[in-house]
């Protein structure tokens, strides 16, 4: 039912159309601005901005509605029309302009938040470079004072070296002189003092008032070189029996010891052995050969403290 | 006549208002950026003025009124162009600020 009625409508349209075609209610341009006008509508932009100019076209248009309304000349509307037509792009225009500039507004303070960013960080990286260079700069002071303070270190080590050396040399020559005195022999085992017989009372382990001063003076020389140690070994002949030479031997090595720990020597820095009729030094044919072989040697170790064994 | 005449004056103060607008228009280089609507804008406002001349009041209303629309469109034309040509630049600002920034950031 209600299509028909449309239907009806829209015939005695066409026909009131077909019938005033000299005198349109309408034109191609003022279609064409209508389609504009509902498009700027739709512009939010022009809704923000352009308010003003929108209310001009919108009264522009009505003009031209109003004229093709009344029928009035294709001439008349069109006039209208077009001037409603330019006056929705001037709206459009106006529009996009204040847009922009809206735009450029918050651009702007964009471009200059990122400007300062920029010097920030150009701030923050100088700093940044003075702090490394200042850090550099104190790693090499810092290792400038740490060669000076070595340098100095190694030359008070080198002048202590050379004090040292020179107290060393001092010493080893005071060593030597003191050797002398005590007949010290060089052999390969090192330093090697004998004791004669003479030096003990005869078949006595006990040392006589000459043989006292000889361990006094090994005593001596012990104190003033700390490092050396003493083995302190026995001797006799073949006179009697082995057993009893054996004893003499270890008896005459232990009076030497106790001589000298007598001395104040550490008990730590003397061993002593006994070898009875072993290693004879002289043939025991005659009393001038075994009293040479009744004997105590003292060998003196080297600086280390090391003495080599008897082979 | 009479009818005539009484629109004299409205007739020429439209003709001298839309050829201030056709003026503004040129200064803010409407002939640049919009040269079609500066063109019917001049075009116009001359027939105006020789509406006026042969006391065609209405006909010079008319053309003037066009003139004023055309010379006003092509005029905010030319504005919209530069600010959109501004703000392109200014985008183009920033996005080469926070490239270098993000370069020298990165280093």
């Amino acid at each position: 039912m209600k299509n028909i009625r449309t239907n009806l409508v829209l015939a005695s349209v066409v026909l009131l159309i077909s019938a005033c075609a000299s005198n349109p209610k309408s034109t191609s341009l003022l279609d064409q601005v209508r389609i504009d006008y509902v498009q700027a509508q739709g512009n939010p932009k022009i809704a923000t901005y352009a308010a003003l100019e929108m209310q001009s076209a919108t009264e522009a248009l009505a003009k031209a509605n109003a004229a093709a309304k009344e029928r009035e000349s294709l001439e008349t509307v069109d006039k209208l029309a077009y001037l409603a037509k330019q006056k929705i792009a001037l709206a459009t225009e106006v529009a996009s302009k204040k847009s922009s500039e809206s735009d450029i507004a918050s651009s702007a303070a964009i471009r200059d938040q990122v400007r300062l960013d920029q010097r920030t960080q150009q701030a923050d990286q100088a700093r940044v470079k003075a702090e490394e260079a200042e850090r550099s700069a104190q790693a090499a002071r810092d290792a400038a004072a740490t060669a000076t303070q070595q340098k100095n270190l190694a030359q008070a080590n080198e002048a202590q070296a050379q004090r040292q050396a020179a107290e060393a040399s001092a010493k080893n020559l005071q060593l030597e002189a003191q050797l002398a005195e005590l007949a010290a022999k060089k052999t390969e085992r090192g330093l090697v003092i004998t004791l004669g017989d003479v030096l003990f009372g005869t078949d006595l382990a006990r040392l006589n008032a000459d043989g006292t001063r000889m361990a006094q003076r090994l005593a001596t020389v012990l104190q003033q070189n700390p490092q050396r140690v003493v083995l302190v070994e026995g001797f006799a002949d073949s006179t009697g029996k082995t057993q009893h030479n054996q004893e003499l031997s270890e008896r005459r090595a232990m009076a030497v010891r106790d001589a000298l720990l007598d001395m104040g020597v550490a008990r730590e820095r003397i061993s002593q052995r006994g070898y009875g009729e072993s290693y004879p030094v002289a043939a025991n044919d005659t009393a001038a050969n075994r009293q040479l072989n009744r004997r105590v040697e003292i060998v003196l170790s080297d600086d280390r403290g090391v003495i080599t064994p008897r082979k | 006549m009479t009818a005539c005449n009484s629109m004299k004056a409205p007739a020429t103060a439209d003709v001298a208002v839309s050829q201030a607008a056709v003026e503004n228009a040129s200064q803010a280089d409407g002939t640049e950026f919009a040269p079609a609507d500066m063109q019917a804008a001049r075009e116009k406002l001359a027939l105006a003025k020789k509406a006026l001349a042969a006391k065609d009041y209405k006909a010079a209303t008319d053309y003037a009124n066009q003139a004023q629309a055309d010379a006003k469109l092509a005029q905010a034309k030319a504005g919209s162009a530069k600010a959109q040509s501004v703000s392109a630049t200014l985008q183009e600002d920033i996005r080469v600020l926070r490239t270098e920034l993000d370069r020298a950031g990165a280093q």
